[in-house]
């Protein structure tokens, strides 16, 4: 794991995402924001800078795409994880293009996301 | 004797449903392809049960999306199921589709969570199970635990369930309004007027109610009831909604009517206040801030027996202001407890350290000149003074305290997280549990933060080992339980250390902080059994027991998979200080719901008479009951020789023992090579038929010699059976039906009956075992010593087992395909062993000797014995 402590964004429109991830990850010690409304989230990645994204793939409003393309757009140097139970294979391949970071079928074991995460900061701490 | 009847039926005539003459004999390879069908679709959903309960485990990520579209796909494979039936049994069971629509109905009122319309409109506290649970709201959810639990003592009473709050809103004309309240509560952008006014105008509506038809008379009989035990009889109504105390404590939220008078006018007054707290300002603005997402809400009341109080208070089981220190808080005041938990008069405080034994450590007392006290007969409570000389003195004395203290103890150890617990103390001096709830702490980020830095210090016993069984944090001093006899002195709150799973550990899960075992799957009857009971448990940890000495504490993370040696503080604190209790996230006691409408299995045997479509209470049992309909079909149709033209579905197994088996391949249970008229042990592709062929085949286990059987044993057995079970030979009926992955076995050796159908593959949350023993030739006397044998025997190799005189009924499920092959072959050598041993029961101790030879591997015994008693 990394030396810096790194921040983590969530967006999903089930506060149960948000509220098992804050669990795992605080707890691990990163400093960690949730939400359940993409338009929030985005104000928070446009005030403070977040590392690491994870975003739910279908929600209301405003899908995980876009919500991939706006951070993106923020800061190239973000990883987005996508978490979804809906992977079509046409989305994980947009997805890809975009520069997402993992697609993750939900539901999926907690430490399968955590394995994900530290291979994300690696990346980060390498300077990729 | 309906169970040797049905055996009877069984073998005599045939299944009350078997074939009817006249039909069509269908291509074997059709047969073939259907039955294969119905095993597919019914593992299919099978499988997916098996999913949804793996995701209880806490290690899963899942949203209530999931929860929906498997339930979904669920109930879609519960159909393909009935279908695949109906087509091999030429739609014998189109029955079936009925049954499956009443379940269908119910799991989709869970997901849509209406499923607290339906019920009784009161339910007696006591008698609770927890499938009420969805009637009753959260409070009475705890207090109907705690009511079982025989260290707490907690006021008789009844709950007003939430039916009877719809009820209540369909009577008055209230429904419109009330869904659209809860549309506006959804919606972060109603306009807050507009909800305000609604809400108003629901809470008066609510107030005013007329009591629903039939309610004030079910009050009248509550009342009597209670009077009956004990009079003067007064009751506190509270409020139990259905998110109190559970994710959230909306402590104070809601009202409390408390010395309410015991007629059924005066107890709807007071329901109708708690009732329409539901839509009052307070509780309206604490849903909108803390809860938004939250959901509809209904609100059931609980009404029990008010304790003439002699003093009350709170203890918590942890210091909010240090969480993990060790230290207990008590805080109380003489008389009723109303007065502490609103902060209205001065209260004693009192420190109590935790550890070995239990010590007052600080005490600080104040001078309490008033009290909270009954107001007369008409009700209500009043505030009066205290005489001078008790002013001064402490609520409660030290001895009571730590009694107090011991209960909240074994409390926390119960419901495995720091408690906030409302105490009352009565004028005899015993102590009442009036409210258990999770005690909830906020943690500053400051404090966060460093968690992992101060977890460094700690020495790790093991890290990232393992798989986790059931969320959560424990520590406790080390109890290793090398043989189940040592579950009898487990000790309160200590971590048990297991080499194996093993669903008798259930026995002590309740008092236990966490298990870990060195073998093990998250998907065993134990993974289960601590999912329902909330213990934290890893399996599969390498070593452990060479890693731990008895005794010494350790904290089991199973979360992050980590054991350290010690207490660590820290990750207690941290427990503590989540918010969230995952298990009671509405996603979870959702998925928790479902399981129990879709998986218990109640209708295990087809020898017992409730096995008919009518009888099957879950999907499980459906399944049950499709799968053994579904074998006995073939079976059936392996018998008409009508329909079988020369041999060819059925070749007989020869092999080194006098067997007699006629095996049916269903597909690749037998080499492709094979002749065509006989097979040996060789040819048998079927993995766990083999198994089974093996154990049987073990030296020693088949003794030849004929058992000396006595002349009234024959007699016996001319008299009860049918004539051809007397030979002990071949009689026609000895069939393995088989695949590569699969085996039923349905045959009977000597006096005996004896089915085995297992599924045996890679994927080991498949995998099954369901074993079947009955009859014999003795008395009952002796078949039935026989039939412990065979259940202590299959105990200890931890099949979940029922016995009901000389039928033994055993299962197993979801163990790797190593370990299933090793049972069977075990239960291979079992049948072979125990084949004609019900001549020798003739005393109880036989039942312990056969059965230490038996686990010891001394197969000879038997044979030795018996012809001991030829001698004789």
């Amino acid at each position: 794991m990394s030396k810096t402590e790194k921040r983590l964004l969530v967006v999903d429109d089930e506060p149960i995402v948000g509220k098992r991830l804050q669990q795992v990850f605080s707890k691990i010690g990163f400093a960690i924001e949730t939400y359940t409304e993409p338009a929030a989230a985005l104000e928070a990645m446009a005030a403070r800078p977040f590392d690491i994204v994870v975003t739910d793939l279908k929600m209301e409003g405003m899908d995980g795409l876009e919500v991939l393309r706006r951070v993106k757009a923020m800061n190239p140097a973000v990883r987005v994880i996508i978490i979804t139970g809906y992977a079509s294979p046409d989305t994980a391949e947009l997805a890809q293009r975009q520069g997402v970071f993992e697609f993750l079928a939900k539901p999926f074991r907690l430490d399968e996301l955590k394995q994900v995460i530290f291979r994300a900061m690696d990346e980060l701490d390498a300077g990729n | 004797m309906a169970v040797r009847d049905s055996l009877k039926r069984y073998l005599h005539l045939g299944w009350p449903w078997s074939r009817g003459s006249g039909r069509s004999c269908r291509p074997i390879s059709l047969i073939f392809s259907q039955f294969r069908a119905v095993l597919k679709a019914n593992n299919h959903a099978l499988e997916l049960m098996a999913d949804m309960g793996e995701k209880l485990s806490g290690e899963y990520l899942f949203d209530q999306r999931y929860v929906q579209t498997t339930v979904e796909e669920l109930i879609r494979a519960m159909h393909e199921a009935v279908a695949a039936l109906n087509l091999l049994t030429e739609e014998r069971w189109t029955v079936l589709h009925g049954v499956l629509a009443g379940f269908e109905a119910r799991l989709r009122a869970i997901v849509t969570g209406r499923d607290d319309r339906e019920g009784p409109p009161l339910l007696w506290l006591a008698e609770i199970e927890s499938h009420d649970w969805p009637l009753i709201g959260g409070k009475a959810a705890h207090l109907s635990e705690l009511s079982q639990n025989p260290l707490a003592r907690v006021p008789e009473g009844f709950v007003i369930t939430t039916r009877t709050f719809h009820d209540l809103l369909d009577a008055n004309g209230l429904r419109a309004d009330f869904d659209r309240f809860e549309r506006l509560m959804a919606d972060t952008q109603a306009e807050a007027a507009v909800l305000e006014e609604l809400r108003r105008s629901l809470e008066e509506r609510v107030l005013a109610a007329a009591p629903p038809a039939g309610l004030l008379d079910a009050l009248a009989g509550a009342v009597a009831r209670l009077a009956a035990a004990a009079t003067p009889l007064f009751l506190a109504v509270r409020s139990s909604a259905q998110e109190e105390d559970m994710d959230f404590s909306f402590a104070g939220q809601f009202r409390s009517v408390l010395q309410v008078v015991p007629e059924p006018a005066a107890i709807f007054h007071a329901y109708c206040q708690v009732a329409a707290s539901l839509f009052g300002a307070k509780a309206v603005r604490y849903r909108r801030q803390v809860f938004p997402e939250g959901g509809p809400l209904s609100i059931a009341a609980c009404c029990q027996r008010m304790i003439a109080a002699r003093a009350s208070g709170i203890i918590y089981t942890d210091d909010p202001m240090a969480p993990g220190a060790r230290q207990m808080v008590v805080v109380g005041a003489l008389g009723q407890g109303q007065a502490v938990v609103e902060g209205q008069l001065p209260t004693d405080f009192f420190r109590i350290a935790k550890g070995e034994t239990l010590r007052l450590v600080d005490a600080a007392i104040a001078r309490k000149e008033e009290a909270l006290v009954v107001a007369g007969p008409g009700g209500g409570l009043k505030t009066a003074p205290v005489a001078a000389e008790e002013a001064e003195q402490p609520c409660l004395a030290e001895a009571k305290l730590l009694e107090l203290a011991g209960i909240a103890s074994h409390l926390e150890t119960f419901f495995k997280r720091p408690q906030d617990i409302e105490w009352t103390m009565d004028e005899q001096g015993a102590l009442h549990i009036l409210q258990a709830r999770p005690l909830l702490f906020h943690e500053t980020d400051r404090e966060r933060k460093p968690l992992s830095e101060k977890l460094a210090g700690y020495e790790l016993l093991v890290a990232d080992q393992g798989r986790v069984a059931q969320q959560g944090i424990g520590v406790g001093p080390v109890y290793l339980v090398e043989t189940l006899a040592d579950l009898k002195a487990f000790p309160d709150g200590a971590v048990l250390v297991g080499h194996r799973d093993s669903s008798h550990f259930v026995q002590v899960m309740h008092r236990a902080a966490a298990i870990v075992t060195e073998v093990g799957t998250p998907v065993s009857h134990m993974a289960t059994l601590c999912r329902e009971l909330n213990v934290p448990c890893l399996v599969g940890v390498p070593e452990i027991f060479a890693k731990v000495a008895p005794g010494e504490e350790i904290t089991v993370d199973a979360e992050d998979r980590r054991i350290y040696r010690g207490r660590v503080v820290e990750l207690l604190a941290y427990q503590a200080a989540t918010t969230m209790n995952v298990h009671m996230a509405p996603e979870f006691r959702m998925l928790r719901r479902i399981l129990r409408d879709v998986s218990r299995l109640h209708l295990v045997d087809p020898l017992m008479q409730n096995f008919r479509p009518e009888g099957c209470k879950t999907f499980h049992d459906i399944l049950r009951f499709i799968h053994e309909t579904a074998v006995l079909t073939l079976v059936d149709i392996g018998r008409d020789e009508a329909c079988l033209p020369g041999g060819k579905l059925a070749r007989p197994l020869d092999l080194p023992i006098p067997t007699g088996i006629l095996v049916i391949d269903i597909g690749g249970g037998v080499a492709a090579e094979a002749p065509a008229d006989r097979l040996s042990f060789a040819d048998i592709r079927s993995v766990p038929f083999r198994a089974i062929l093996s154990g049987m085949l073990f030296p020693e286990v088949w003794h030849r010699a004929a058992m000396a059987v006595g002349f009234r044993d024959m007699m016996h057995s001319i008299l009860s059976a049918p004539q051809d079970a007397v030979s002990g030979q071949y009689t026609g009926r000895n069939i393995a039906i088989i695949s590569d992955t699969y085996v039923n076995l349905c045959f009977r050796f000597g006096y005996h009956f004896n089915i085995v159908d297992a599924f045996c593959h890679e994927v080991e949350r498949d995998n099954h075992i369901y074993f079947r023993f009955l009859g014999g030739a003795t008395d009952i006397a002796k078949r039935s010593r026989r039939a412990t044998l065979i259940a202590t025997i299959l105990e200890a190799f931890d099949f979940s087992v029922r016995t009901r005189g000389d039928l033994v009924i055993a299962r197993t499920s979801n163990l790797v395909q190593s370990e299933m092959e090793r049972t069977l072959d075990i239960l291979g050598r079992l049948i072979g062993f125990t084949r004609q041993l019900d001549v020798q029961m003739t005393d109880d101790a036989a039942v312990e000797r056969y059965a230490e030879a038996f686990l010891m591997g001394d197969y000879g015994l038997i044979a030795r014995e018996g012809q001991g008693e030829e001698r004789q």
